[in-house]
């Protein structure tokens, strides 16, 4: 559905976009990261046709964005990451306004509205002006605006920020819709655990490269070597502690009041040899497991914790 | 087929509300209080100089309401359209526009035709207040339709050169007075550069201008043209008899131009300039790049 190759955006000598490549399958969702700056709205910009790269290419759909930037449009839906309303417009006069733009008939356009509210849950607010709106129900209305023309591809620039964690779950919830819908959909956020539960793929963006992109399994896979596990002891966990820093496969062997923390090589052999280790010296093992690896791990992982100082 | 949606949606923020049946109202009332004091004080003069009706006060009246009609395009429409794009931008809309496949120039059409639609309704809701002057005749309907065209012309120049500088700057204040400075440029620039040209030709040849040069310089001075086309109204020549001693018979003389009206003349350059701002206004929005002065002036 989307292939960005070798995308090259400078303002003066400065390069925000530095030879950016990644591709979308149509039908899935890609959760775009990285830190504050990295170009993930620069990049979205130029794909929703806001902005001319320097070099490179965009297509959509088979579509090149520089030779058919009409053509590209009616196929995207775009939600930025800032945006603003017309605050003396209801919120079916704003649906039918943007209806209207996409030069959809107003008896049509009425009837997508209904449905695009009810999706977004804001059909009780039809009558109710934009302005009045929490934050939260603008997302949402933005969200619907951006299918009015039932696009195939939706772009949506940091969907959840600023939203309390109830409207969080609500977006989630919506985007999961979209998903069963059939939507390609582009998610950009600098935080990774929202996006873990809906992305079929992700791309690390950092300083305008592609630092990782793949499904989420490819990642992991890839960034497998620092894998952690978590073990618990019954009673006095000094001994439990000493043997485990004496493995030469762990590092980073740490103790807290509940359980011991340490990072191995990947290897399942090293858990099996360890675990029986234990066992043989009369360590009192409770529980034996694996940290289960989260995408926030890799991101910071990847980006050497940028993200952490950011937020 | 849908009208254009951002004239209907323009139109449907402008008129909500009491804002706009107070300005009409307002406005009425001023231009009717204008025609009843010019009646009024013609019947307290009559008393005493004249026992009847001058019918030569309908025209007086029938003047100065197509003068304030025009201060009124002049004065309202430069902050209408001023925001019109910049205004967007501020207001972080803009994006959620051009990212769809609606076309630049239909955006700028329809800002502008929202804006006119406007101050036009302000112009065709006093025509009763002005059809009063047909009482005591004097005044044809032709005359009145061709004001109502000069008018509208007018304010499709005004607006479109509105919304270009309104693609131009950042701030929807600085594209305002943009505005007021090239009306003022043409309006009395053009009468500074003639004067200029003036008494360098008289030093040199010491002779008059001819039409076709006060035509050369004047043509796209609004309030030239307009002088020149309000009925029986001498002012568009007594301007130039005071500042240069030109009179209508030396100005004939040696030109081409002659059989061209400087109100008509003045329609034909706002209407393609109109459609050179249109372009320009549209164009600029087509890039989609911040304001030109951004950098230099942080305009």
């Amino acid at each position: 559905m989307l292939t960005v190759e070798n995308l090259v955006k400078k303002y003066g000598k400065f390069k925000a976009l530095d030879g950016l490549s990644f591709h979308i399958d149509e039908g899935h969702i890609y959760g775009f990261v990285g830190p504050n700056g990295a170009g993930k709205t620069t990049t979205i910009k130029i794909i929703a046709g806001l902005l001319k790269p320097t070099s490179g290419r965009v297509m959509v759909d088979g579509i090149d964005i520089s030779a058919n930037p009409r053509g590209v449009k009616s196929k995207i839906g775009y939600m930025p990451d800032f945006f603003g309303v017309y605050d003396d417009l209801k919120v079916s006069e704003y649906m039918d306004f943007y209806a209207g733009v996409y030069g959809i008939e107003k008896s049509r356009a009425r009837k997508i509205t209904d449905e695009l509210l009810e999706l977004v849950d804001l059909s009780d607010k039809r009558d109710a002006y934009v302005d009045t709106l929490s934050r939260g129900m603008k997302q949402r209305l933005c969200l619907a605006r951006s299918l009015i023309h039932d696009p195939k591809f939706l772009i949506l620039d940091e969907p959840a920020s600023g939203l309390d964690p109830r409207a969080r779950v609500e977006m989630k919830e919506i985007l999961k819709e979209l998903r069963s819908m059939g939507k390609t959909i582009l998610i950009s956020s600098h935080i990774l655990p929202e996006l873990s539960e809906i992305c079929n793929s992700i791309g690390i963006i950092e300083k305008g490269r592609m630092v990782i992109s793949g499904t989420v399994e490819e990642i992991m896979r890839k960034i497998s070597r620092n894998r952690t596990i978590r073990i618990k002891v019954q009673g006095d966990i000094e001994p439990a502690l000493r043997f485990l820093q004496e493995q030469p496969e762990l590092d980073n062997v740490s103790a807290s009041s509940d359980y011991i923390e340490a990072d191995y090589d990947g290897n399942p052999d090293t858990l099996v040899r360890i675990l029986r280790g234990m066992v043989k010296n009369d360590i009192p093992v409770i529980s034996f497991s694996e940290v289960e690896g989260n995408l926030e791990s890799i991101f910071m992982h990847v980006t050497g914790g940028v993200a952490a100082n950011e937020d | 087929m849908r009208i254009n949606p951002v004239m209907e949606k323009e139109l449907k923020v402008k008129m909500r509300g009491w804002k706009a049946p107070a300005l009409i109202t307002s406005y009425l009332g001023f231009l009717g209080l204008v025609v009843w004091m010019v009646f009024v004080s013609n019947n307290y003069l009559s008393r005493y100089y004249a026992p009847s009706f001058n019918p030569r006060v309908a025209l007086s009246a029938y003047n100065v309401l197509a003068i304030l009609q025009f201060c009124l395009l002049m004065f309202i429409i430069p902050p209408m359209t001023g925001g019109a794009v910049s205004g967007e931008r501020e207001r972080q809309t803009l994006d959620l526009l051009l990212c769809t496949n609606f076309h630049p120039l239909s955006i700028v059409l329809g800002k502008m035709s929202a804006t006119v639609a406007h101050a036009m309704l302000l112009i065709t809701a006093s025509l009763p207040i002005m059809g009063t002057v047909f009482l005591f005749g004097g005044i044809r309907l032709r005359d009145l339709l061709l004001l109502m065209a000069f008018y509208l012309v007018t304010a499709l120049f005004v607006a479109s050169m509105g919304i270009f500088y309104s693609t131009v700057f950042r701030r929807s204040t600085v594209a305002i007075i943009m505005s007021y400075l090239t009306l003022g440029a043409l309006s009395v620039g053009t009468f500074v550069f003639m004067a200029m040209y003036y008494v360098f030709r008289h030093s040199l040849y010491g002779t008059q201008f001819t039409y076709g040069e006060v035509m050369l310089f004047l043509t796209p001075n609004p309030i030239y043209a307009f002088s020149m086309m309000l009925e029986n109204s001498d002012m568009g020549f007594i301007l130039l008899d005071i500042f240069f001693g030109i009179r209508r018979i030396g100005m004939a003389q040696g030109s081409g131009m002659v059989n061209i009206k400087p109100w008509a003349a003045n329609m034909i350059f706002n209407t393609l300039a109109a459609m050179v701002f249109i372009l320009l206004a549209s164009w600029r929005i087509r890039i989609v790049k911040k304001p030109l002065l951004k950098k230099r002036g942080r305009l």
